[in-house]
């Protein structure tokens, strides 16, 4: 006999915990006896720890700026989410932000020394680097940043699909991710530009000249990328304009939509234990400081102990010095375009490359799309290629 | 007067709906369309004849890097007293590519590629010879001509 409507209530919210957490087991559970017995002991479920709140006690400047703000209700939508409590791999998120941060300080301060045309721009760095106070400093912070700032994005991308966090709800989260590492590796190229110099020149013009390759638009991104026709002061012009102006308020945008994202749809749910993540507010929020403070001492440590030289100036009217290399992010690229035959399947080699990566990057961004359940196939396939895109940078070194 | 049930009727609040969408795309268009067109550089018409030094500048069997119209130009001058001009730009990626004296040929440093002299592609990635220019030699001045 089955147990009346009435006792169900009872034993449900004793099991809420669980049912929350397995919602498909309600259906499963046996049915209760329809004589009462005597209530069992049972252990209490484990919660998760609240919050803390790190509000202001009213009254003074600091309780003043948190009425203003609303700290109150900031306070309890953070409380709301939850962090692991053991995985390096949630903090390269945060990380790659405050890479971004670094970057917008210290770009901030080289513009007002940096000259944006081809006579005056490695003139203007190396004035940076030699007579103003700190200049090799904020330079050396800079350039650091920028490196770490394209590792950690694609790091965070590829820990991203190793772990499968990209499966549905977080579509929007990992598309904006996407437009993201899309818009730091602009970033990086279009800086890399800026000091005119040998290797800056030779990236522009085999940078571009390789865009132009991409299917349908290829030629437009060539003449867009370089300014016009040729490498001239017109691509330097584009590059500083995408640099300093249009790619930090595209990222800006694009990183505020990821964070809403991520907050709608959290990676991590509210009602997980205590014995595997921790509060987001104030916890992982503190651990997060204390990381990226981590990471400041090591870009501080790059910038003082690790130089890096400027390089002789552009000379369009100059070979390209021998045994050029791009940066370290294209090395791969490099090692294919280098060694691959002249046609594929009667395509143009670097041609076929290009379609070929526009190709990969529709089906990666489609992730969530076609492999809905996180297959470990998809997790094997991303360790296959990281495994394969070291060997082809190692290659290119050669 | 029609009522909201007849399928011949459209609401009101619909043909508003479409008048204000239409309108917003069209707005956005005007704004995009310039945008657009502003960041796209214009193009450029071939500067035509460029004079890149007199004959003796040249070394005899040897080559010299000239800019044509922004692009870097190979000029070699043999030792028939033939003229030869070569865009100076592989035709793989566009690496400036240089004139080795001691292996008697055109070397791309960047991915390897190799021309002969006569700028065929004879090694390496690049999928063609090396662009000719016109080359023209009057009253001991050269004169290179740029094809777009």
């Amino acid at each position: 006999m089955s147990a009346p409507d009435d006792q169900q209530p009872a034993e449900a919210t004793e099991t809420a915990p669980a049912e929350e957490a397995h919602p498909g087991h309600a259906s499963t559970r046996p049915a209760a006896p329809s004589v009462p017995s005597p209530p069992v002991p049972q252990p209490p479920a484990p919660q998760p720890t609240a919050s803390r709140s790190l509000a202001p006690v009213p009254g003074g400047a600091a309780g003043w700026l948190a009425d203003r703000l609303g700290w109150d209700g900031i306070e309890a939508g953070l409380g709301k989410h939850r962090a692991p409590r053991r995985s390096f791999f949630f903090y390269l998120g945060g990380i790659t932000l405050f890479l971004l941060l670094v970057q917008v300080a210290s770009g901030i301060l080289l513009v007002l020394y940096y000259r944006p045309d081809p006579a005056h721009a490695r003139e203007s760095v190396e004035q940076i680097i030699g007579e103003i106070p700190y200049g090799d400093l904020i330079r050396a912070v800079h350039v650091w940043a920028s490196d770490l700032f394209v590792a950690c994005l694609l790091a965070h991308m590829f820990t991203v699909i190793a772990r499968r966090s990209f499966r549905p709800p977080q579509e929007l989260t990992w598309l904006s991710g996407l437009a993201a590492l899309i818009g730091g590796i602009g970033l990086a190229f279009t800086g890399a530009i800026l000091p005119w110099t040998e290797v800056a020149y030779t990236q522009a013009r085999v940078g571009s000249q390789l865009a132009g390759r991409t299917p349908f638009i290829g030629e437009w991104l060539r003449r867009f990328l370089r300014g016009g026709e040729e490498v001239t002061i017109g691509t330097l012009g584009h590059a500083y304009g995408f640099h300093v102006a249009v790619l930090p308020a595209t990222l800006t945008l694009i990183v505020a939509l990821h964070l809403f994202f991520l907050f709608r749809k959290p990676v991590v749910r509210a009602d997980a234990g205590d014995q595997e993540t921790m509060p987001l507010y104030p916890d992982f929020i503190v651990h997060q400081a204390a990381a990226q403070t981590g990471v400041l001492v090591v870009i501080m440590t790059l910038a003082i102990f690790a130089e890096r030289p400027l390089g002789p100036a552009a000379n369009a009217a100059q070979s390209t010095p021998l045994g050029s290399v791009p940066p370290w992010y294209m090395l791969p690229i490099h090692a294919i375009v280098r060694d691959a035959p002249r046609e594929l399947l009667g395509i143009d080699g670097p041609r076929f490359l290009i379609g070929a990566t526009c190709v990969l990057g529709v089906v990666v961004a489609a992730l969530p799309f076609i492999d809905r359940r996180g297959s470990k196939i998809t997790s094997w396939l991303a360790w296959f290629a990281l495994a394969a895109l070291l060997l082809l940078a190692v290659h290119a070194l050669e | 007067m029609a009522s909201n049930d007849d399928p011949n009727n459209v609401p009101r609040r619909d043909v508003l709906g479409a008048a204000v969408g239409g309108s917003a795309a069209a707005f956005a268009l005007a704004v995009v369309y310039p945008v657009a067109r502003f960041v796209e550089p214009p193009s450029r018409p071939s500067g035509g004849p460029t004079m890149v030094g007199k004959l003796e500048e040249f070394p005899l069997d040897g080559a010299k890097m000239v800019m044509v119209d922004d692009r870097p130009v190979l000029v070699f001058r043999l030792q028939d007293g033939q003229v030869r001009a070569f865009s100076a730009l592989c035709t793989h990626l566009q690496c400036v590519v240089a004139f080795s004296a001691e292996r008697r040929q055109i070397e791309c440093p960047c991915h390897r590629g190799v021309y002969s002299m006569d700028g065929q592609n004879i090694d390496g990635p690049p999928p063609r010879p090396l662009d000719e220019l016109l080359v023209t030699v009057n009253e001991g001045s050269v004169i290179v001509t740029a094809a777009r």
